[in-house]
Parts: C-alpha cells; sequence; structure tokens
C-alpha cells in the first residue's frame, strides 16, 4: 500500500507525465485552431521509450498511450525532453542541434512546439535607456 | 583572390567560387559551398598534373547553373595548351559537378587530375565575424566516397563527396590516373552532398528530404514556367522590358522553400547571406510582387503564421503573436550562442503581417487562407496593443531584452546610427518610430475589414476601427512638428519627439495614418531638395547632423523605400511626384544594368550624374528586386475593388506607352495601359 502511493505520488510529481496530462486536461490547443494533426512522442531513458500520443483535431486534444497512426514522430531523451517542457531547452535549437529528431510532418511539429513554455529566467520586462547619460554613452559608439 | 566570384543557388543552398570554379576559403572569405547556414566545402581545387587552371570563359547559364571552360596553366602560357577542361556545376543539396578533359594533340595524354576538397563547417555568422569552432573535424574515406565531417556534442554536419569514374580518395581529396586518347575525351561526375546529420538520418527523413530535393528541381527548373506566368510587359521605353525581366528572374532565384513547406516558395531576403526566412524583407517583398504573382505571398503568410511567437522569451526578443525577424540552422543558433532559432526582435514585421493578409485577399480574394490564419491574426493584433506598447501609452515601441546578441534597432532601418535629433544626438530605449505608429493604424484598419467580411466578427471590426481612428488623432497631434511642418522619426524615451527630416514620412502616406491637411506638406517634403536627390528620397535629409551621402540609413537612398513612398503619394492623389520617384528609380536601375542595389548614394543627381552603388555584399536584395514592380503597380495606378481592378495610370513621360497584360487576381486575368504624360524632368534633373 505505501509502495503504491509512493509510486503515485512519484507519478504525480513526474513533469512528463504532468505535461502530457495537463494538455489532456486543458483540451485544447489554440495553435491548432484550424488544424488537425496525430503526433508521436518517443521519449528515450537508457533502454526503455516511453510513448506517448497527442491527437490535435481543430484545436481539441486528446493524448494516449495506445497505439495508432501519427503523422509526425518526434524522438528524444527524457531528461531533454524534460528540459524542453520546462523552458530551459529550447525545441527548434534541440532539432538543430541533434538531440531531438523529427520523423514525418514537420509542419505538425513546428505547430506543436508553439505550445512549449519559454525560459523560466524571462520576465518580458526591460528597463528603460533614457536621459543624457544614453545618448552621451551612445555618440561615442 | 583576384578577379570576378561566380555564385549559383538554389533555396538555401549556394556555391560561391573564383573564375575555375575553385574555393579556397580563409577565414572570412565568403567562397565555398554553403547550405542551411554552413559552409560544408572550404577548399575545392583542381589541377592536372599538379598544375592549377586558368578560366577562358565562365558562364551563369541559370542561377542554378554555371559553366566553366578552362586550360592548365596560368594565364600566360595557355595559349600552346593542348588540353581544355569543361567543368559544369549545378547545385541541388550540395551540387554536382560534371568533369570534361579533352585532349587536342595527336598523342594519348596520361594525366594526373586531382580534386583537392577541406571544410570548415564555419556557422555563417563565424564567416562574417571569424570566430573560431568549438568541435572536432573527422575526416574519413568509406564506400569510395569523401567523408569530411564535424561534431559538436550531438551535432553533426557532413559533406560526401563520390565520383562516377574509378578516383583514389584519400582524406583531402579525390585523384584520377587517367589517359585520355589522342582527340579523345575522359570525364567523371562528381557528386557533393551535405548531410545535416540527426536532422535528416531516419528513413523516413531520407524519404522526405528526396521529395524535397525533387520538389526543389522542378522549382528551379520551373523558372521558364514562372517567366510565362507572368504578366507580359510591353513598353516604349525599352530599358524597363529589361528591368522588368531582370527583376522576375532574380525573384525566381529568391525563392525559397520553407522546412515545413517543401515545394512551396516564399522570397529570402538577399542571395547569399540572407537566404533564409526574415519577416520584414519576406513580407515587403510579397507585397510588392502580389500582382505579379500571389504564390509568396501565400507562402510567407503561413510560413511567418507557423513560427508566430508563443511565449515569452527574453533571448529570443520573443512574445506571444509576435512574427519572427529571422530564422537560422546553423551552429551557434543550434547551440543557443545566437537567438535565431529563430530571434523575434522587429517591431514592424507583426503589423506588416496584418497588413499583407489583407492586401493578398484583396487581389486573391482567398477568403479560406484568411479564415485558416484568423487566429494568428488577432494574436497579432493583440501583441500590438499588450505586448508592443512598452510605455503604455498607446503606440508600438521597442527595447530588446536581448542586450548582448538582440537588434537594437528593430525597424527597417537597423543600423545603430539610424534615428538621430536633428542636432545628431541618439535617443534612448525604447524607441516609438514613426512608421511602426503607421503600420500598426493600417493593420487595424485592414484587420476590421477582414473582421467584418471573412470572420463575420461585426463587434470586432468595429472596436479596431474605433482604435485605429484614435491612434490616427493621436499620432497627428504627438508626431507632428509643426515649424518645420513634418512627421517626428520617431518619440524618444521620455515620448518626446526625435525630430529629424527622414525618408520614414512616405511611409506614412502609404499607411494612410496622415490627416489630409498635412499631407501636401509631406508630400513637398518629399520631393523638396533636401530629402530628394533626383534618383530618389534619401532615408535622412541632407541639413540634419548626421546626414551623409554614403550613410547606411543616414542618406543613401533605397529603392525599397522608394517604391513604398511612390505608393504612398498615389494614396494620397499625389500623381506627379508618386511619378518622379519612379522616374528617378526606374532611370537608376536602368544605370544599373535592371538589377537595382539595396542602396545607392544620396548626392545629388546633377552632381555624380550616375548613382553611386552603396558596397554591399548582398545582391539582388530581394526588396530591391520587388521595387520596380512596386512602382509599376502605382504607375499604373492597380487598385483591386472587390471583383475588379481599378486602373488609373500616371506615368513619367519618358516610359511612353506602356501595356502590362494578364494581371492576375480575382477577376483572373486583366490587361493595364497607360501612356506616360507627366514631365518629371524638373525633380530628377536636381
Amino acid at each position: 500500500m505505501r509502495t503504491e502511493r509512493a509510486a503515485s505520488a512519484q507519478r504525480d510529481a513526474d513533469p512528463v507525465g504532468q505535461f502530457f496530462t495537463g494538455l489532456a486536461e486543458a483540451g485544447y490547443l489554440a495553435t491548432f485552431d484550424r488544424e488537425s494533426a496525430t503526433l508521436r512522442f518517443d521519449l528515450v531513458d537508457g533502454e526503455a521509450v516511453e510513448r506517448w500520443y497527442v491527437a490535435v483535431h481543430d484545436g481539441s486534444v486528446t493524448v494516449a498511450r495506445q497505439r495508432r497512426p501519427a503523422e509526425a514522430i518526434v524522438r528524444i531523451d527524457r531528461a531533454h525532453f524534460a528540459a524542453i517542457i520546462a523552458g530551459r531547452l529550447n525545441a527548434q535549437a534541440a532539432l538543430l542541434r541533434g538531440l531531438l529528431t523529427c520523423e514525418g510532418s514537420m509542419a505538425a511539429v513546428m505547430t506543436f512546439q508553439r505550445c512549449l513554455p519559454g525560459s523560466p529566467n524571462s520576465t518580458g520586462r526591460v528597463t528603460p535607456i533614457c536621459g543624457e547619460t544614453a545618448a552621451a554613452g551612445r555618440r561615442t559608439t | 583572390m583576384t578577379g570576378q566570384l561566380v555564385q549559383i543557388l538554389e533555396g538555401n543552398t549556394f556555391v560561391v567560387s573564383d573564375e575555375q570554379g575553385d574555393i579556397e576559403a580563409s577565414g572570412t572569405d565568403p567562397t565555398g559551398l554553403f547550405s542551411f547556414d554552413t559552409r560544408f566545402l572550404s577548399r575545392w581545387v583542381l589541377t592536372i598534373d599538379g598544375q592549377r587552371l586558368s578560366a577562358l570563359s565562365t558562364d551563369d547559364l541559370q542561377y542554378f547553373q554555371a559553366r566553366f571552360f578552362l586550360v592548365p596553366g596560368s594565364a600566360d602560357v595557355y595559349v600552346n595548351a593542348t588540353l581544355t577542361v569543361i567543368r559544369q556545376r549545378e547545385v541541388a543539396d550540395g551540387f554536382h559537378e560534371e568533369l570534361r578533359v579533352f585532349n587536342h594533340s595527336s598523342e594519348p595524354a596520361d594525366l594526373r587530375i586531382r580534386i583537392d576538397a577541406a571544410s570548415d563547417f564555419a556557422d555563417l555568422f563565424e564567416v562574417k565575424d571569424a570566430l573560431a569552432k568549438k568541435g572536432r573535424y573527422r575526416n574519413r574515406v568509406a564506400d569510395r566516397s569523401l567523408i569530411l565531417g564535424y561534431e559538436r556534442e550531438t551535432f553533426v554536419r557532413e559533406t560526401w563527396i563520390s565520383a562516377s569514374a574509378k578516383a583514389s580518395v584519400d582524406e583531402n581529396g579525390l585523384s584520377f590516373s587517367v589517359t585520355v586518347p589522342a582527340h579523345g575525351e575522359w570525364s567523371t561526375e562528381l557528386d557533393v552532398v551535405v548531410s545535416l546529420g540527426k536532422l535528416d538520418t531516419p528513413a523516413a527523413q531520407h524519404a522526405d528530404r528526396r521529395g524535397q530535393r525533387k520538389a526543389r528541381r522542378d522549382m528551379a527548373r520551373g523558372l521558364e514556367k514562372w517567366l510565362n506566368h507572368a504578366p507580359r510587359l510591353e513598353c516604349d521605353w525599352e530599358p524597363l522590358a529589361q528591368i522588368y525581366r531582370r527583376c522576375l528572374t532574380d525573384l525566381a532565384a529568391l525563392r525559397f522553400s520553407p522546412l515545413t513547406m517543401p515545394g512551396h516558395s516564399m522570397p529570402a531576403a538577399g542571395l547569399p547571406w540572407f537566404m533564409t526566412i526574415f519577416g520584414r524583407d519576406s513580407i515587403f517583398t510579397s507585397l510588392q510582387a502580389l500582382p505579379f504573382t500571389s504564390e509568396l505571398a501565400a507562402t510567407t503568410l503561413r510560413a511567418l503564421g507557423e513560427r508566430q511567437g508563443t511565449r515569452i522569451d527574453d533571448f529570443r526578443d520573443e512574445d506571444p503573436g509576435r512574427i519572427l525577424h529571422e530564422q537560422r540552422y546553423g551552429e551557434l543558433t543550434a547551440f543557443e550562442e545566437r537567438p535565431h532559432s529563430p530571434y523575434y526582435g522587429s517591431a514592424d514585421a507583426t503589423p506588416l503581417y496584418l497588413v499583407l493578409l489583407d492586401e493578398y485577399e484583396r487581389w486573391t480574394g482567398d477568403a479560406k487562407l484568411v479564415r485558416d490564419l484568423e487566429h494568428t491574426a488577432r494574436a497579432a493584433l493583440n501583441w500590438i496593443d499588450e505586448f508592443a506598447d512598452l510605455r503604455g501609452d498607446g503606440y508600438v515601441w521597442y527595447q530588446r531584452r536581448n542586450a548582448t546578441t538582440g537588434l537594437e534597432n528593430q525597424c527597417w532601418k537597423d543600423s545603430w546610427d539610424s534615428i538621430s535629433y536633428r542636432n545628431g544626438d541618439l535617443p534612448g530605449f525604447p524607441r516609438a518610430t514613426c512608421e511602426l505608429q503607421g503600420y500598426a493604424y493600417d493593420a487595424k484598419v485592414r484587420a476590421a475589414r477582414l473582421a467584418r467580411g471573412v470572420w463575420r466578427d461585426a463587434a470586432f471590426a468595429d472596436r479596431l476601427e474605433k482604435e485605429a481612428a484614435d491612434l490616427k488623432r493621436r499620432f497627428n497631434r504627438d508626431f507632428w512638428i509643426a515649424d518645420g511642418e513634418y512627421f517626428a522619426v520617431a518619440l524618444d524615451c521620455d515620448g518626446r519627439p526625435v525630430d529629424s527630416l527622414t525618408s520614414n514620412i512616405g511611409h506614412l502616406l502609404w499607411s494612410g495614418i496622415v490627416d489630409k491637411s498635412k499631407a501636401r506638406a509631406i508630400a513637398r517634403h518629399l520631393t523638396g531638395p533636401q530629402l530628394f536627390s533626383g534618383w530618389g528620397v534619401r532615408t535622412l535629409a541632407e541639413g540634419e547632423a548626421r546626414y551623409n551621402p554614403i550613410g547606411y540609413h543616414t542618406g543613401t537612398v533605397w529603392p525599397f523605400d522608394n517604391s513604398f513612398i511612390a505608393w504612398g503619394l498615389r494614396r494620397y492623389g499625389f500623381k506627379a511626384e508618386a511619378a518622379s520617384v519612379t522616374a528617378g528609380i526606374l532611370e537608376a536601375a536602368e544605370v544599373f544594368g535592371g538589377r537595382l542595389p539595396e542602396a545607392f548614394g544620396g548626392y545629388p543627381r546633377h552632381l555624380t550624374r550616375y548613382p553611386v552603388q552603396y558596397p554591399t555584399a548582398c545582391s539582388p536584395q530581394a526588396w530591391s528586386t520587388g521595387a520596380p514592380l512596386l512602382l509599376l503597380r502605382t504607375a499604373l495606378g492597380l487598385e483591386p475593388h472587390d471583383d475588379h481592378l481599378l486602373i488609373d495610370p500616371a506615368l513619367p513621360k519618358r516610359i511612353g506607352h506602356l501595356e502590362l497584360l494578364e494581371v492576375p487576381g480575382r477577376w483572373k486575368r486583366m490587361d493595364a495601359f497607360g501612356r506616360g504624360l507627366i514631365d518629371t524632368d524638373r525633380l530628377t534633373s536636381r
């Protein structure tokens, strides 16, 4: 009983599981508005491969583990995927670097990556550089 | 390296070599085989019996194909040569080269033919900035092929080199020991194929890449079809026909297929360094080309929509709804040492995206695309209100959050000193340049039309129109320099006008944000002696502290800028002024042999007689290529109106009779005629 509860707690704490559960619970991906595709994620952890399917139809999302046809297959180390969904690794950079491979529809993957978060260190804020000091500094450039 | 460089390309793959077809790049030298922003060959040198060859002639057969006629030896001894070499090269996922050696003597020739090959796998950014590599090189010989390789962690790039003839392959090249019979010939085919490592290893991906390859080939071979499909131009003024043909051919060469849309093309920004997706450049060029081909606009809208920003990312200056500035695929981007995956630091691409969407629908009637992109368009509109308004006063502002590798000026005049006060001082940040407000106004007016007509959301349309009207009212009050009677180039970070006189005011006419009562003064400035050189409108007016006739954004004349200024002048009814700008730029194009450079000197025309080209590595440039097309449109006064094409010519006298036949659009095909009646000499002889 205790082991079961621990396993369940671990599942709850697992960000990868939470990410997919979160997609299913949200039930909608705005970036797929008027688009449909099924993506398969093969998350590699040593010898093991954890497989998730995300099916989007006009924005409505369903998440599944059972085998089905997919337009795009994304294969990546589970740890790298965890970094991506935490915003610590950019998916497009990972693709260029060879950390993530993509088979099939590149367009579907491109659309999907738009639902991923930005860097946790990003604030979106910037401090204005005003006044005479800024202007004086610039003049010498 | 002496002599002229020869460049051929297809999509984002291009080869820059010397006249002999050889590549000997060192450091920042821009020669080589490039693909996906990486140099895949930095050395490719042909020798016969250890001797280099000399070029008798070099032909650019097509933009993707070149032929080199060579003889062994240096130029002063080749008169007695009994060997001729023909090297024909074609770009295709690397390149394919046919090498033919002819023996003209009556004796057989025993020859050692050698190709030296090497690659530094430099990122384009490294070529420009001379940066050092962080990974390891690994060349190997396998399967009678030479494989040049580079690895940095999981980042792998390879160049596969093979020959059809029997070769002895080593890690530095391929050698052929051959006997060419008397009056005979020997030949081989050489294939150089680029590999992006895991980006294209899975089997299915290979099939996909083969498909893309075929699509790209078909696209290239379709050049004749492309030219034949465009409207036909008949004209009394002979140079215009030449300019028109040059524009269409260059535009074909500048087409680029996004990875997500094989077989569809959009305009890249320029050759060779900017063969990639740029928000601003791709949008402006698509707008210029709309009356001639709408496919570029359709692909641009889809590709930029797919990549629209969705999150806050300071490194990439990304916000939800923002349209990208620049996408790159090289090593520095892969390792997040540069932010181009993609980089979003542009404040105009987002409103311009909406302008293009509406203009595209007006020409094509393609309501389906407008429906498909409704979510994208609404997110873009939201960006203007929520993320661009950095000071919370209802204007579009910019200031980079990536302070090391981001862009300071996020408008089209993106050099460091482009925005200045009359006395030469530079304002702080954020900045709100005037044309951004014009684009935002136009974006809202146009989006309101789409909301009403296509998205069936009248309430949203009302709101957008109300916001646009309010922006216009405030803008005409806050940016107006009363004593000079023009609009300030920007507001500074304290909300005060940056008071220099610039070409930006021409874009304001194009956007429609200018009060009718102020338009006459603006038109007078644009064709007045401070701004108008006789060839075109200067980026910064003569008399301003930073004015310099060869300053990149501080005095040169940009053909693209002028094409939108001419459109703006026509929009407010200034036919003679628009015709003068058109005449000046087209006459400059004539001097440049039909291909307009990115920019040329702002010297008064009577002083230099010839337009002085600004030195730049990038030619043709997409929006310079598009400029004559837009000038043709404005000169003929082509405006779509429901299912009709309105034609209201206002042509310079010099052009004489002009016919543009079979202009495509929602009316199927329409012919446009005009006769040059406007005397533009008074202004263009300045």
